[in-house]
């Protein structure tokens, strides 16, 4: 996995990369969520536009990156969410959890909006 | 179409995935599979090649994985083996995990492949190790249950 950190006023946005499947990437994950937290850019968007492949496991760093930031007062939402990455929230209902969106403009305003 | 059938064994990386993923997906191109259906084969074999490698094998690259994917008429079957221990399916059934918890980390794949599979089996290897096997019939294969 590779990542990108971009601002857009008080919204991050994190264009991931490549393949999110565990090992290594839920270090590298964990430690950017917190560091982001530590900088007080707790409204994070993940841009999921460049994840070729995922599995069970890297949804579930995600859900690591939403628990951390619910319990800090912030809040993770997701971009550009393929029909595979749909699928697996959809059969493990957590798309009732994430809030998804396909535009970027919509995804950093809904922060405003909320 | 007669029985075709492919094996492949690597050792217990995540960076062999996608290997995997590309193959699943050349052995099902031009079976009579919906787009969703084939990203639901695709996602079950990675899931559970990630349960082989991780629970299975425990991440130890000297231990590897083997699949093995049968192309038959109306089906696909994919059998993944580990090196592992093993577990009791029965048993793990009986206390399946809520994928929606989002306090959990893990134990979601067993429950995507269920979900996504029209079969899911788990066998015990007499050598060692844990089988699972993943079945789907094809849209003129017909309708068939967990067995």
């Amino acid at each position: 996995m590779k990542y990108k950190v971009r601002e857009d006023g008080n919204v991050t946005i994190i264009d991931l990369s490549g393949k999110l499947m565990g090992g290594y990437d839920a270090d590298v994950f964990r430690d950017l969520v917190h560091e982001l937290i530590e900088k007080g850019r707790k409204k994070i968007v993940v841009n999921l536009a460049g994840i070729k492949w995922i599995n069970s496991t890297g949804v579930g760093i995600l859900i690591t990156g939403y628990t951390t930031l619910r319990k800090n007062k912030g809040d993770l939402k997701l971009l550009n969410v393929s029909k595979k990455i749909e699928s697996i929230l959809y059969v493990t209902k957590l798309n009732l959890i994430f809030e998804c969106f396909d535009d970027e403009h919509e995804a950093t305003g809904s922060y405003t909006r909320g | 179409m007669a029985e075709e059938t492919f094996v492949l064994e690597f050792p217990s990386s995540y960076k062999w995935l996608n290997m995997i993923d590309l193959m699943c997906t050349e052995i099902t191109a031009g079976m009579d599979f919906g787009r969703n259906a084939l990203n639901e084969i695709s996602i079950s074999v990675i899931e559970a090649c990630t349960n082989a490698l991780e629970h299975g094998n425990k991440c130890c690259p000297d231990r590897s994985v083997m699949v093995v994917f049968r192309r038959l008429e109306d089906r696909i079957v994919i059998e993944v083996t580990d090196c592992g221990e093993g577990f009791d399916f029965a048993d793990y059934l009986q206390h399946i995990p809520d994928p929606s918890d989002i306090h959990k980390k893990r134990g979601r794949g067993i429950f995507i492949m269920k979900a996504m599979m029209d079969t899911l089996k788990y066998e015990k290897v007499e050598k060692g190790g844990m089988k699972v096997i993943l079945k789907k019939m094809t849209d003129r294969g017909g309708e068939e249950g967990d067995e």
